[in-house]
């Protein structure tokens, strides 16, 4: 018997950037991950780790130098980006980057609602889709049902960061990532944007990921946490293992990682 | 009288090329060239049709070269990744040797006593004046165009379009292939542009090869005049004040001729003042908001 397909493969990613120059770069090492169906992964690491070069490179912003991305089973390491966007949801920190500031908040729910209808002329927005938009941003409790018709650019950040997360989820994708997507947020916001997401996330049983630097959050959240230095995977750390994992232990073992590779430069050097 | 009429129907004319220049200007963000080479190619392929007996057919075959050239300007910025105004200055230049090919190898084409639509409309309704006829066609093309875009900007590819012009990220992150929006969107505004070029080729029974120049200037005039009434709101009061701007700007334009003082070639001058003024607007009101706060810190 096989088991059930993997959501997502990445298979030795490799990329440098700025290759030639004094200023090239390994952003992915030989980056190895796969990622069950309904996974909820937290991602940690450094500025540089190649947290977000990794979400990037599974989005398609650019092509992998030598490696392989499979997602639900099916090839994607040349698909271009917005073929992708179909099934791949994404949150940026930037509030701003997820949705459109001159469209009303229903014509932004409709554009993303409408991802996967083919006609492209019928009218962007029915009656039967506003019902349902109103539902669904009810559930949030921030008054956004009874503003739709108002345009996105004047929303605060948390409220742009919720109708963003409605949009890529509105249509469950089979991958969802988040990029820190509540650290621009003030502490209550971030708070209930979390728990909205960990909420449709669980409903709609989406494979998630999501890059934090609260290690607390990290361990706290979904069933699953990675650790990225240096464009490659450094620790893997399951449901299991994580329950008995405290912040300072994980730190611990983070330094002690570190402190090994140092140990192995210096050798390197001193030879 | 007659001013007056005539400027009502220029402006209603003219304002099939401000919805052009409204779509790529205001709703893709790009200030687009092409409008200038664009314009002649519909008037000339409208004033060819037209001598050889088509009229209908030279309307609707100015569209589809307006589209076109909307298409190559639109290839040339996605695919080949050249900067937008450039694309434009290029698609616009190279078309200049196309029009005077389009034209026959001449500069001008005169279509009196041929049959225009609007010649052909006098003789459906005899008993109309002939500038009422003439007013009555221009309301229906500018009133059929703008219906037909709000129409359109209604659609999922509508709103699409919209969302392009406004954050690329996130259209490409709905699933959207940025490049095709681009150039459907300006094929659609050079569409227009040429569609008009047609129409006053037809109008006048005229086509000249340098009709096209300072077009841009118009189109923008147009549709910042058009602003200065009704405001930036929705896309849908976007286009109906693009018509009026249009109109307006047509009656500023009789008035500049009438007045004796005035010499007509001072015209593009005075457009390209406007222009600059409206879009310089934001920079002097912050300039003085400084200003303001400089003299209250002392």
């Amino acid at each position: 018997m096989t088991s059930m397909t993997p959501m997502l493969e990445i298979q030795s990613a490799c990329k440098k950037f700025s290759k030639g120059t004094p200023n090239e770069h390994t952003a992915l090492a030989q980056l190895n991950l796969t990622l069950a169906q309904g996974d909820f992964v937290t991602v940690l690491g450094s500025n540089g780790a190649g947290k977000s070069t990794m979400f990037n490179a599974v989005c398609g912003n650019f092509l992998l130098d030598s490696g392989k991305i499979l997602l639900d089973g099916k090839d994607i390491t040349f698909e271009p980006e917005y073929r992708r966007a179909l099934s791949i949801g994404r949150l940026f920190q930037d509030p701003m980057k997820g949705t459109a500031p001159s469209l009303t908040i229903e014509e932004n729910l409709a554009l993303a609602y409408s991802k996967q209808k083919k006609r492209s002329l019928a009218f962007a927005l029915t009656r039967k889709d506003r019902d349902y938009f109103k539902t669904e941003l009810e559930k949030f409790s921030m008054d956004l049902e009874n503003r739709m018709k108002t345009k996105v650019g004047l929303l605060s950040g948390g409220q742009r960061q919720v109708v963003t997360l409605l949009m890529s989820t509105l249509v469950p994708p089979k991958l969802l990532l988040l990029d820190e997507h509540t650290a621009a947020l003030d502490p209550a916001t971030a708070e209930k944007v979390m728990e909205i997401t960990n909420r449709i996330v669980k409903e709609n049983k989406i494979t998630t990921m999501m890059i934090t630097h609260n290690m607390k959050q990290a361990l706290e959240t979904g069933n699953r946490t990675i650790m990225l230095d240096s464009g490659a995977v450094m620790f893997d750390i399951d449901a299991r293992q994580r329950e008995q994992l405290s912040v300072e232990r994980l730190v611990e073992m983070y330094s002690e990682k570190k402190k090994e590779e140092f140990a192995t430069d210096r050798v390197l050097l001193s030879v | 009288m007659t001013l007056l009429i005539g400027s009502l129907q220029l402006g209603l004319i003219y304002g099939v090329m401000v919805l052009g220049i409204y779509i790529s200007f205001r709703i893709l963000n790009i200030p687009d060239l092409t409008a200038e080479g664009s314009f002649t190619f519909g008037l000339a392929t409208a004033a060819i049709f037209t001598t050889a007996g088509h009229p209908f057919l030279g309307i609707l075959a100015s569209l589809v070269a307006g589209a076109l050239a909307g298409c190559v300007t639109g290839l040339l910025q996605t695919k080949l990744n050249i900067h937008p105004v450039l694309t434009g200055i290029l698609t616009m230049s190279g078309l200049y040797s196309i029009n005077t090919v389009v034209l026959g190898g001449t500069p001008n084409l005169t279509l009196i006593g041929k049959e225009t639509i609007f010649t052909l409309a006098q003789s459906a309704f005899p008993m109309l004046e002939r500038e009422a006829v003439k007013l009555l066609m221009a309301v229906l093309v500018s009133v059929v165009c703008t219906v037909a875009l709000v129409a359109f900007f209604r659609t999922r590819l509508g709103l699409c379009i919209r969302a392009t012009g406004d954050n690329t990220d996130m259209v490409k992150a709905s699933s959207i292939n940025v490049d095709r929006m681009k150039c459907i969107a300006l094929a659609l505004s050079n569409g227009l542009i040429a569609l008009c070029g047609g129409l006053i080729a037809q109008y006048q029974s005229f086509a000249d090869i340098n009709s096209g120049v300072g077009i841009l200037v118009v189109g923008l005039a147009s549709v910042i005049i058009g602003e200065a009434f009704f405001g930036k709101r929705s896309v849908t009061i976007g286009f109906i004040s693009a018509i009026f701007g249009s109109v307006v700007y047509r009656y500023i334009i009789a008035m500049a001729t009438k007045a004796d003082w005035f010499p007509a070639y001072m015209l593009k001058l005075v457009s390209a003042v406007i222009v600059t003024l409206a879009l310089a607007i934001p920079a002097i009101k912050s300039m003085m908001e400084v200003q303001k706060i400089r003299r209250g810190g002392k």
